[in-house]
């Protein structure tokens, strides 16, 4: 195969993972670094995907695990300064700012609120539109598990966006 | 029959295989509480899609795009071992980038200093130019190795290109790299328009490197069969002339420049 094909292909899914992207960090800042270093990671590790699977599946579960990463590196820094009883939140770095998710409104706001796990597996299917089999995959846990975590993100997201959902 | 709030969430998705599908269907249609349960769930999907969708449709930033380019550059370069059939390449119109434009344009922006500060800013903007390059030319053909090399947002002939366009006169018949002309522009620095065999360029030795100021993709046959000039030399031959300060230099004075380095 030809290696352009990776690279046009990468690029054609920029808009998709900046919309991801966006969903796991909600700051808009923060989310364009998160695009810029997944991108990186998938340019230097390109020759491990492997041609006739599906690249957006493999960039998808860069940029997730690369977000673990920034979360826990995260938490380590605010640890060194903060004590936790004082009030880190914890898995959930982007309520540090309140005012950053403004523009994602309520949604965003109750987005904010689920667990770094259920946001994602909120994001991968209701918004990226993967299959749970593949979203499981991307994630890298049971379909069963992957049920059972969209199935409490979308309760607690219904709750907290009553009527307007 | 019962259905739990797992199936019914699946259901909602489209999720679930037609057997159980058609259950789930028939109770809900019998349940105006499952019936609105479902309800509730698809219009979540549509609140959500409706929040973030406007984030995949907005324009994508060149920082991005540019990096892809500039590793498929990186690659086509590390991949370029011979000439490449000219099936190969691109049937196109090559297009002539001008990268001197291209230059004067980035030092004139002022540096953005949105949110806060960026480490990699500085040599993203250096790369961008390389990536630039890499956008006219990534469609089918690709450098010969090591023959540019970017250097401050410049991008300089090296190894073997630097050396033919050090050495090699128009009237040299062969080989992979080929002058076509060469000519002073208005502040009195040498430039040569050169085809070899994956592009075709216009370079001026610019204090001591050179640099190259225009590019094309080339038609892959630039030894072999020069006579048959594609549109892309065609046009760099046109940039040339409106670089150029008077007439491009005939062999003596060439043979001259070349002895004295092709310095002003």
């Amino acid at each position: 195969m030809s290696t352009d094909h990776f690279f046009q292909e990468l690029t054609a899914l920029l808009p998709r993972l900046r919309r991801f992207a966006r969903g796991l960090a909600r700051d808009a800042a923060d989310a364009d670094d998160l695009c810029q270093q997944t991108v990186e990671r998938a340019l230097k590790s390109h020759r491990q995907w492997q041609d006739g699977t599906r690249l957006d599946a493999w960039v998808y579960r860069i940029m997730r695990n690369q977000w673990i990463d920034e979360t826990r590196a995260r938490k380590r820094r605010s640890q060194t300064f903060v004590h936790e009883e004082e009030g880190v939140a914890i898995g959930t770095p982007g309520d540090r700012d309140a005012e950053n998710v403004v523009e994602l409104g309520n949604v965003g706001r109750a987005l904010a609120r689920l667990s770094e796990e259920q946001r994602e597996a909120v994001m991968l299917v209701l918004v990226e539109g993967f299959a749970y089999k593949e979203a499981a995959e991307i994630i890298g846990i049971p379909q069963g598990t992957l049920t059972s975590r969209l199935g409490r993100g979308r309760e607690a997201l219904l709750r907290e966006l009553g009527e307007a959902a | 029959m019962t259905v739990s709030d797992e199936e019914l969430m699946a259901y909602a998705d489209g999720a679930l295989a037609e057997s159980d599908a058609a259950r789930v269907a028939a109770a809900v249609a019998a349940d105006p509480a499952l019936a609105g349960k479902v309800e509730a769930q698809r219009r979540l999907r549509t609140l959500l899609r409706g929040t973030f969708d406007p984030v995949a449709a907005e324009p994508v930033p060149e920082d991005l795009t540019l990096l892809i380019a500039a590793a498929a550059a990186q690659e086509a370069e590390e991949d370029m071992t011979d000439a490449r059939p000219s099936s190969e390449l691109s049937p196109g119109k090559p297009h002539v980038i001008d990268l001197a434009a291209i230059r004067r344009r980035r030092m004139a922006e002022a540096p953005v200093t949105k949110g806060r500060p960026r480490p990699l800013r500085h040599w993203r903007i250096g790369l961008a130019v390389a990536a630039t390059l890499v956008l006219g030319l990534m469609i089918g053909t690709q450098l010969q190795r090591g023959t540019v090399t970017e250097r401050n947002g410049a991008l300089l002939a090296s190894g073997d290109l630097a050396r033919g366009l050090e050495t090699r006169l128009a009237s040299a018949p062969d080989g992979n790299l080929r002058i076509l002309a060469s000519f002073r522009r208005r502040d009195g620095d040498y430039c040569r328009v050169y085809a070899a065999t994956a592009s075709a360029g216009i370079a001026c030795k610019d204090s001591g490197r050179w640099v190259l100021e225009h590019v094309v993709a080339g038609d892959g046959k630039a030894g072999a069969d020069y006579r048959q000039a594609g549109s892309g030399q065609t046009d760099l031959m046109a940039k040339a002339q409106d670089m150029a300060a008077g007439d491009p230099l005939d062999a003596a004075q060439e043979r001259e420049a070349a002895a004295g380095g092709w310095r002003k």
